[in-house]
């Protein structure tokens, strides 16, 4: 072998370091496939015919819903993924991401700043089946006009909803405990509900036999602390929702509440937690009096018949004066705005939103629906079903929307409470000291979100 | 060729078997590794176009991060407890089960089996196990007269993930089993023929024949066990993975801040320094324990120091 055929040490890892190199940017160019959309006529589908890839819940969207969607619109075929943030997270880095996606609207405001929603005004102004003027106020969550939410552009479309601060209670429960029951139409205020919860919990050898109320805790703290806070007349926010101040006499108190209740042993937290994380499966099972979930929970009692002669539901507790019953999340989708199928997408948004679904939806009484024109479908054949729907009807005129900064999520809100409130909750920081650092830790966020976003 | 001294092979056919490898190395390690590095030097959210550099910021802000030195302290205190139980508990079943028992396949099937169920699988049934209200440990120790202990919070949750860790540790145990196979009989004879106890010829013969494994089982077991992220997320009380915010302190190891940070807090930026920290930390561990070899590993070869 001669010299000139050898391959030397350093050539061979020059050469690797260059194939390597070049791999890695493409890669960057290209971003890493974590699903890619389909093209029109493209790889795995017929000339002419558009892969829509969708990102939901099978339990939301199903087959048949997608079956019928393909059915009624020859040329689009949905390439179906399951509710996975990681994977968004990763198409969206990719700048490949799914043509539809689930999404709530209470904390929109972040992505929508971000630019990665894609403006769908225009869409809905030409639309002959999603109409503006139909689209109840719950919607406006996702609107968002380069300053706050509630105004501007809309940016998704809301699924349904609940007011989610609604209780629904055990009557048999509070008959044992010999509390009365909750009116139908005027608040409890968060005061009397911890301490009836008191008396509605039921402990036993070490062990909780009956939880007093259940506020779904690791689900969300941040939405019922900001509801509380604003029911006091106060406001999260600035004007410009750079900056929070956590320590106003509203926040401490409804800190202290969730503190107070936490120490109280009433109900579960995530110092004491449910094994399922849900408030569902104790309820059902009567270790539950109070549950604090919206109108949709009551979807889950239609076939409970021997449940549905004690349960009711009751209006959202107040703290203050202001009577406010908001939505936690408003479940719906939105368009990436780096979606290439945009029309198709609309086109799956209609019929989800305001098509069969939709209808199906409104009648299974699995929350309210997001259009006024769906609102008279709701179930009303069980008496159960007619109480809550009063309840919910009522609480229609309370309704308000949560604050939204741009800046910081609603996951590092959550963080951030519930960290703080485990301290306290343990007596290894005062509420003042809590609601300071909390303050401060969150303030960071936003700061770095302002300058991110600009 | 006349100028080379004798060789067997070409180099062509040297370098054309490590290419795979120095490829592999190169794309799948090295520049996910250098991309990272590059990431971390922006403010990336992991999704949008709005990014810039932001220089060697992020790595400054690590150093003033109480909650990643927290959380790096709690993993180091983890490791150094479950790397030994680990290696420990290994080699002790591995000396059980290398005797003439009956049955002693089945017996080592039996130990080896957790360590091939999947790690959800597992963290669901320890999580059974460990539930509060309907676990078994509780009714256990509820008729012991002991009252029932909620596992998968403070301060429990840590040593709910050391027996999760510890449930696993079959794989080791097989490993061991390999290398105590391989320790000569004449040599324990002779020792016992010397006068030596049981136990003196385990320590002073066994363990040295086997030292080679397990400085590489210790040394595994320390990359692994820092890199843990899984089964705190898993163990946590919560409903879906992504409720990182569920984990509890004493279990929020530096992994789990990490994915806080990435997933939670959309720092892609910052976490990814993060990473390279770590990185750092664990090579420096792994040095560390490599440069303590020389004291405790008996090798039958000369080393490279010996020649």
């Amino acid at each position: 072998m001669d010299g000139s055929a050898r391959i030397s040490r350093r050539r061979l890892l020059a050469g690797s370091a260059a194939v390597a190199g070049g791999a890695a940017a493409g890669g960057l160019l290209s971003g890493c496939d974590a699903g890619s959309s389909g093209t029109s006529g493209g790889s795995g589908g017929a000339e002419g015919t558009v892969t829509l890839t969708v990102m939901y819940n099978n339990n939301e969207l199903t087959k048949e819903h997608i079956a019928d969607f393909e059915a009624k619109n020859s040329g689009i075929k949905v390439n179906f993924l399951q509710t996975d943030p990681t994977r968004l997270n990763a198409m969206l880095a990719a700048g490949n991401p799914p043509d539809f996606v689930r999404g709530a609207a209470v904390g929109s405001a972040n992505f929508n700043a971000r630019g990665l929603a894609a403006d769908l005004t225009p869409y809905l102004e030409k639309s002959e089946v999603l109409k503006k003027d139909d689209l109840l106020a719950v919607n406006d969550s996702f609107r968002w006009d380069g300053g706050k939410i509630g105004q501007g552009a809309y940016y998704g479309i809301v699924k349904d909803w609940s007011q989610d601060a609604t209780l629904w209670y055990n009557t048999q429960l509070f008959d044992q405990a010999k509390v009365p029951h909750l009116s139908d139409t005027e608040p409890i205020g968060y005061d009397e509900l911890l301490a009836i919860g008191k008396k509605l919990t039921v402990k036993q050898g070490g062990k909780t036999k009956v939880y007093g109320v259940g506020l779904e805790w690791a689900w969300n703290v941040y939405a019922p602390i900001a509801m509380m806070i604003l029911q006091q007349g106060e406001q999260l926010y600035n004007e410009d929702l750079s900056e929070t101040d956590f320590t106003t006499a509203a926040a401490r108190r409804a800190f202290s509440w969730y503190v107070d209740f936490a120490q109280a042993g009433v109900g579960p937290t995530s110092l004491d937690p449910l094994p399922d994380g849900a408030d569902l499966s104790t309820f059902m099972a009567k270790r539950m009096a109070v549950s604090q979930d919206g109108y949709w929970y009551g979807g889950n009692f239609v076939k409970e018949t021997a449940l549905q002669a004690n349960i009711r539901m009751a209006p959202a507790p107040v703290m203050g004066d202001k009577r406010i019953s908001p939505t936690y999340a408003g479940q719906g989708a939105w368009i990436p705005s780096k979606s290439k199928h945009k029309d198709e997408a609309w086109k799956l948004m209609e019929y989800f939103m305001a098509g069969p679904p939709a209808e199906e939806r409104a009648k299974s009484g699995w929350g309210l629906p997001a259009l006024k024109s769906l609102l008279p479908k709701l179930p009303q054949d069980l008496p159960y079903q007619k109480q809550a729907y009063q309840v919910a009807q009522n609480e229609l005129k309370s309704t308000g929307a949560l604050p939204d900064s741009p800046y910081v999520t609603i996951d590092a809100w959550n963080l951030g409470l519930d960290k703080y409130l485990q301290r306290a909750i343990k007596k290894q920081l005062t509420v003042d000291a809590a609601c300071q650092a909390i303050t401060q830790d969150i303030n960071k966020l936003l700061k770095q979100g302002k300058e991110q976003i600009g | 060729m006349a100028r080379n001294s004798w060789t067997r092979y070409s180099s062509r056919t040297f370098y054309a078997f490590v290419a795979p490898w120095v490829l592999g190395f190169l794309l799948l390690t090295a520049a996910p590794l250098a991309y990272a590095f590059g990431v971390s030097l922006t403010n990336f959210d992991g999704s949008s176009s709005r990014w810039r550099w932001v220089g060697f910021r992020n790595y400054v802000e690590l150093f003033g991060d109480q909650e990643a030195w927290a959380a790096l302290l709690r993993t180091i205190a983890y490791t150094a407890i479950a790397v030994p139980l680990s290696v420990a508990g290994a080699v002790g079943l591995a000396v059980l089960l290398n005797r003439r028992l009956k049955a002693v396949g089945l017996w080592r099937t039996l130990f080896f089996l957790p360590s091939v169920v999947p790690v959800v699988a597992m963290a669901i049934m320890w999580k059974l196990v460990l539930n509060r209200d309907a676990g078994i440990l509780n009714a256990i120790l509820n008729v012991a007269g002991i009252k029932s202990i909620t596992w998968l919070v403070d301060p429990m949750a840590f040593y709910a993930l050391i027996i999760l860790t510890l449930w696993g540790l079959g794989g080791g145990m097989v490993i061991m089993l390999a290398a105590l196979q391989g320790v000569p009989q004449e040599l324990e004879e002779a020792a016992i023929v010397d006068g030596a106890n049981r136990w003196r010829v385990f320590r002073h013969i066994t363990v040295p024949m086997i030292s080679p494994v397990i400085f590489f089982q210790v040394v595994t077991g320390v990359i692994a066990t820092f890199q843990i992220v899984v089964q705190p997320l898993l163990l946590a009380e919560t409903n879906s993975i992504a409720g990182v915010g569920q984990v509890p302190q004493s279990t929020h190891l530096y992994m789990v801040q990490v994915y806080q940070e990435f997933f939670s807090s959309n720092r892609f930026g910052y976490g990814s320094a993060m990473l390279w920290v770590f990185f750092l930390v664990i090579l420096a561990f792994t040095l560390l324990v490599q440069r303590s070899s020389r004291l405790w590993v008996h090798y039958e070869v000369d080393t490279d120091s010996d020649r």
